[in-house]
């Protein structure tokens, strides 16, 4: 339950009811962005909070707060109702149950289900006004062909031509000297998380002075993951590292393959 | 007036009729395909209901059929008597029996696409047809890994299956409403063997 009982000892103050206002609102809030069962909430325990505060409401934010929050309560009273009318029906079953049932079953079976239940539209394509005009515009749009030409002339680079051992080792990517980079870099990360006392963030390790060699640190980076030098952890957009006290130097089994893209202003 | 005369001109009228609806009916105006009620009745006219009965009775032949979708205007699952505002109907003409898996493959459908648009679907209904898009993609990558669940949830969008609004709470499209037995694949889903 979100809403907590408080004690019933005289009047609280202002800012006490404004913040249980707020988080009467948060809550069904939440509720209505399906994050948690309307049952969730205790209704009853909520309006008493409303008619607690109520007396004490004098500047007109505050009954504006206790209007939205009887309101909000009020949405979270029909999304209950409509909660108890989907469990009756024939479209009922527990979210978990659902998912586990996503989990076990193979795909094939699963593509089997579906397509009992699925009758696909039977529709024609054609032109529309909007298609046509958006057509027109990119054609209007668009520069001679012997002007696109030019620019891909422009950007040919060198034609490609094939590297023996020594070429690679050369450039410093193949041979001892890459393994000796790889360890010098899996010292460099594991000195940083030493003085950060924890993960390393991605970017921050990478970043070097032009992008030329921004773009070789997470070449490199990318080999210490890869050989069990490191672990990379992604959560949402932060990206971090961590060095592992015993490489293994070998490809991680299960791996997954992550592109990352290096903004020029990286 | 002989009633063979009377019988011959009903039938032209409704030939007329019918070949209007099956243009509004099969060929697609704008973004989505289908005719609103209202298109109905202003070129087929007010006994629009007849002609498509008619024409569903000649469709049915064809294994096709012409559904009726009406949803509320605020996207939400709920049955029609509970007083919430209704858009107008949506008409389509939708395949009345189902396909099999390799005709599926033939129209462009990947099986493993088609295994998590089924799970997607019914956790969203279970979850009385609204859930944030977090949970829905937790849901996808557990069986297909992070990148290919976002990958996946972006392709249900686009295709009409799924929607998604401002604040990040995904619901059932246009096209799972109108495609979608959702009673049944929700019997299947749970009944269903590994």
């Amino acid at each position: 339950m979100i809403v907590e009982e408080k004690p019933k000892t005289g009047r609280q103050p202002l800012a006490a009811g404004r913040k249980e206002l707020k988080e009467v609102i948060e809550t069904c809030d939440a509720i209505e962005k399906r994050k948690f069962n309307p049952f969730f909430l205790d209704v009853k325990l909520g309006v008493d909070t409303l008619r607690e505060y109520f007396p004490l409401w004098a500047e007109f934010e505050d009954n504006c707060l206790d209007a939205h929050a009887l309101n909000r309560l009020s949405e979270v009273v029909r999304l209950q109702n409509t909660q108890l009318k989907f469990q009756s029906s024939a479209l009922y079953a527990e979210p978990e149950f659902v998912a586990k049932k996503f989990q076990r079953m193979s795909e094939k079976r699963l593509a089997e289900v579906f397509l009992q239940s699925w009758h696909p539209l039977a529709e024609l394509e054609q032109l529309t006004n909007e298609a046509v005009s958006s057509g027109l515009d990119y054609w209007n749009l668009l520069l001679p062909i012997q002007e696109r030409w030019k620019r891909r002339d422009y950007a040919r680079g060198k034609n490609p031509e094939s590297a023996d051992d020594t070429t690679l080792t050369g450039l410093g990517i193949r041979g001892e000297e890459f393994e000796a980079h790889l360890r010098g870099l899996w010292k460099e990360l594991t000195n940083l998380q030493n003085s950060e006392k924890g993960p390393v963030d991605y970017w921050k390790f990478i970043k070097a002075a032009s992008h030329q060699e921004t773009v070789q640190r997470a070449y490199f980076v990318s080999f210490l993951v890869t050989y069990g030098f490191a672990k990379m952890q992604i959560g949402g957009e932060l990206i971090t590292l961590i060095p592992n006290e015993q490489p293994t130097n070998k490809p991680a089994e299960g791996g997954i393959s992550v592109p990352i893209a290096i903004p020029s202003e990286a | 007036m002989t009633e063979t005369e009377t019988q011959t001109e009903t039938k032209s009228f409704y030939s007329d009729k019918l070949k209007r609806a099956v243009h509004l009916l099969f060929f697609r105006r704008g973004k989505m395909p289908g005719a609103k009620e209202w298109e109905l009745k202003e070129k087929v006219g007010k006994n629009y209901q007849q002609v498509l009965d008619q024409l569903g009775t000649m469709l049915s032949e064809l294994d096709l059929e012409i559904k009726k979708v009406t949803e509320p205007a605020s996207g939400q699952m709920v049955s029609d008597e509970s007083g919430v505002q209704m858009e107008e109907p949506r008409y389509y003409v939708i395949l009345k029996g189902s396909l099999g898996l390799k005709e599926a493959k033939m129209i462009g459908w990947r099986i493993d696409n088609l295994a998590a648009l089924s799970g997607i679907i019914a956790y969203i209904v279970a979850k009385q047809g609204k859930t944030p898009r977090e949970d829905v993609e937790k849901l996808a990558a557990q069986k297909y890994g992070r990148w290919k669940a976002m990958t996946l949830v972006d392709i249900f969008l686009r295709a009409g299956y799924l929607e998604e609004d401002d604040a990040g709470v995904m619901s059932l499209g246009w096209r799972t409403k109108a495609e979608v037995n959702l009673p049944a694949l929700m019997t299947k889903m749970t009944e269903g063997k590994a």
